[in-house]
């Protein structure tokens, strides 16, 4: 008895010491850096000397900064690119469910731009956004239009932003879809048939609501994501595109830290993009926990 | 037994969590060459000379630029083998933020570059070192026979930079001239520029709107008087037009001044009326700058950093003075990148000595010459480099006169933060496409960048305690 407990005992701490390693990380790494840039978002900290604190006024001086309006409206604004992103992942997994011949070819030609290093992409999507000799615009001039200078025009930035992240995150997307389009039981279609349902019928019946763990994973994945997007700016239009008008939240947050010395006013920005993104997720897996009653 | 070896296993995961720890730790005393790990060394360093002392260098360069800087590092090393230099180098564009989040971090690099801008900022919160008694009083270092343009960058008498004690050394002065395509001018049997006589503005936009032309009759321009990068080349025609972004004292916007409007206005014509210049949509800085390398370009912006990828241009192209404004004298930028080395550095000697070496010595100034990425800081050096016109380019002689003469720093370097500088082209966009007039531009955007003026202000005050 005793020296099961023992053996118990000894082995509660053998549990305990093998997570210590990455346990020790999240607190060295993640929670003391979190802890720390929630009390430099009180104060005037430069980032080199010392910290004073001056209570609520970075935050007040948030509510009229128009640069990070003009921020956090084309961090939201490039979010469009998430709906779309999932309505063509979904529609190329199920293309792809059905067997069409080359399955895999098409799997890893959808999947090179997830693991290709975003730096690397955004560079070459910015040639192919030249507005003289990109890739974009002679394809355009096919059709007789001549296409505008992509990054270089306050209008057409955030799109061409939006499109390169599409393009980028398709792959990833798409291979959940499939993953779980494969888990759908053959059963439930051939019941459905048996009943007379047709091919939408049986999507918005039994696929739909059989991969909506997937869709809801995805979703809350890619805004968290979409709160963050900060290198395809930095490296497409590193002065934060014509007036301003690629300027994620993270990159004023950087640019503020790193390139104005105003640590404490970028601590703060930063503070409420994680109580954004906290709420947000928050919202998601309440609502996710009430549709989910619906499902049966 | 199993108990015993129970404590056996539990003992060498600790050892394992702490060698992970001392891993991160490790990290940090590397990058901060011996700051906080060194003490006993440093100490025993005083009672025994053949100590090695290790230095961390952090820079920052192109590829050309990095090589010939680990060469001279390594000379540095050969020449004093008790020092050890570990180099700490990245892309130009991560290097702020890596030199500042090194400092946020406490592990300051013994010798490191940073911006003439930054400058205060740095000294008031004490993470440089004052070189002033180290460099005044060495025999080997004489400041008259550097750029005083440059040295002076890295003064601060704790109100204003540009006076007082030394906290950097100039790795360089960046003076950007202006070049032309010699060859185009050639063939279009056009009188050559003259080299010490700048245009007027009139003349200029002469001659480049004869060089604006569409060679192949394709009914596309093909060819262009000059391609200008606004956040470059504009300080060049306000300063020389009498005005400028900042008044004497530092603290007030002055783009409203009718001068500047003019200049600017000036500016925006080059592509709006006279179209010398490749539109907006055309005109991305990549863009102006292969259109030069092409050989499509009369006149286009020259930094000695150039140089070695000038070489092998297919035209021959020279220097000469930018166009004048009212003023009639010509004006530009000079850049510049300091060298300085931490206050807290275990090692302050052998880091100025290193800086030293890298600034000031006649054998590091060769190295970094020969490899054409700068012009020597050493004026005697430079004197008898610039004599040479059997190199491209043949007035070599311009750049000095640039920095001897008319070269300026940019309006930023002067304030705590560059911010309500860069906000100036942030929005200037409507401007160069026409949609906004430049009078207008600069009554809305005055008050914006007064606000964010007032501000730095405000921090440079706190930060001086």
């Amino acid at each position: 008895m005793s020296a099961k407990s023992g053996l118990y005992r000894k082995e509660k701490i053998y549990g305990f010491l093998f997570i210590l390693p990455p346990l020790l990380g999240l607190l060295i790494f993640t929670l003391y850096p979190m802890i720390y840039s929630i009390y430099g978002s009180f104060t005037d900290w430069d980032g080199l000397g010392q910290m004073n604190v001056i209570g609520l006024s970075n935050f007040t001086d948030l509510l009229t900064d128009e640069l990070f309006h003009k921020a956090v409206f084309n961090t939201l604004f490039m979010m469009l690119g998430i709906p779309i992103g999932i309505t063509l992942a979904l529609l190329l997994a199920l293309g792809l469910n059905r067997g069409v011949p080359g399955t895999t070819a098409f799997r890893v030609i959808y999947y090179v731009p997830v693991i290709s290093s975003l730096a690397a992409v955004s560079i070459m999507w910015n040639w192919a956004y030249n507005g003289d000799y990109g890739l974009v615009n002679q394809f355009l001039d096919l059709f007789g239009i001549s296409g505008p200078n992509w990054m270089a025009n306050k209008f057409t930035v955030k799109p061409a932003l939006i499109i390169m992240a599409v393009w980028k995150g398709l792959g990833y997307t798409m291979l959940l879809y499939l993953a779980a389009l494969q888990s759908v039981s053959r059963s439930y279609y051939e019941a459905a048939e048996l009943d007379g349902a047709n091919g939408f019928q049986s999507f918005r019946h039994i696929t739909w609501p059989m991969v909506r763990p997937v869709t809801f994973f995805i979703i809350v994945t890619n805004i968290i994501g979409g709160s963050q997007i900060f290198t395809e700016m930095n490296i497409m239009t590193p002065t934060g595109g014509p007036e301003y008008a690629s300027a994620s939240v993270v990159f004023y947050i950087w640019q503020k830290a790193f390139g104005s010395f105003q640590m404490g006013y970028a601590s703060a920005m930063a503070v409420v993009l994680g109580v954004f993104i906290f709420v947000v997720t928050l919202i998601q897996f309440r609502m996710n926990e009430k549709q989910s009653f619906d499902v049966d | 037994m199993l108990k015993k070896k129970g404590w056996f296993t539990l003992l060498s995961l600790v050892l394992m969590v702490s060698v992970i720890l001392t891993g991160c730790g490790g990290n940090n005393n590397a990058s901060s060459g011996s700051n906080s790990g060194g003490e006993a060394t440093a100490n025993a360093g005083k009672n025994d000379s053949k100590e090695t002392k290790n230095l961390t260098f952090m820079f920052r360069g192109g590829t050309d630029e990095q090589k010939a800087y680990e060469g001279v590092v390594k000379k540095f090393e050969a020449d004093h083998p008790n020092v050890k230099v570990k180099i700490v180098v990245t892309a130009a564009d991560q290097y702020a933020t890596k030199l500042k989040a090194s400092i946020t971090g406490n592990s300051v690099p013994d010798v490191f570059y940073f911006e003439s801008g930054d400058l205060k900022a740095y000294v008031n919160s004490g993470v440089l070192l004052d070189l002033t008694s180290y460099v005044e009083n060495n025999p080997n270092i004489d400041l008259n026979n550097i750029w005083k343009y440059g040295v002076d960058l890295y003064r601060y008498d704790g109100t204003m930079a540009g006076q007082g004690n030394l906290y950097g050394m100039p790795k360089d002065v960046g003076p950007f001239a202006l070049g032309y395509n010699k060859t185009m001018f050639e063939a279009a049997g056009i009188p050559l520029p003259d080299k010490d006589k700048p245009y007027t503005w009139d003349e200029f936009i002469k001659v480049a709107q004869q060089l604006t032309t569409d060679k192949d009759g394709d009914g596309k321009l093909d060819q262009f008087g000059a391609g200008f990068n606004v956040q470059w080349a504009l300080p060049s025609f306000v300063w020389s037009n009498g005005a400028d972004w900042i008044d004497a004292t530092k603290t007030k916007v002055t783009i409203d001044d009718p001068k500047f409007i003019e200049a600017l206005q000036f500016f925006t014509d080059m592509q709006l009326k006279y179209g010398i210049t490749p539109s907006t949509e055309q005109a991305q800085t990549l863009d102006t700058y292969q259109r030069w390398m092409k050989g499509e370009m009369a006149f286009f912006p020259v930094g000695p950093w150039d140089m070695s990828t000038y070489e092998t241009l297919p035209f021959d192209y020279d220097l000469i003075p930018y166009p004048a404004g009212s003023t009639g004298k010509s004006a530009t930028w000079t850049g510049s990148l300091g060298i300085g080395a931490s206050a807290k550095t275990k090692h302050p000697d052998e880091a100025v000595e290193l800086i030293n070496y890298l600034t000031a010595s006649k054998e590091g100034m060769e190295a970094l010459v020969k490899a054409k990425v700068q012009i020597p800081n050493l004026i005697d050096m430079a004197t008898e480099w610039a004599a040479d016109t059997t190199t491209k380019p043949a007035n070599k002689e311009e750049f000095l006169q640039v920095v001897n003469e008319y070269g300026r720093v940019l309006p930023g370097h002067y304030t705590y933060n560059a911010e309500w500088y860069n906000l100036f082209y942030t929005d200037i966009q409507p401007v160069l496409d026409g949609k906004v007039t430049p009078e207008e531009y600069v009554k809305s955007e005055q008050p914006k960048m007064q606000k964010l003026l007032d501000k730095a202000v405000e921090q440079e005050a706190k930060s001086k305690k």
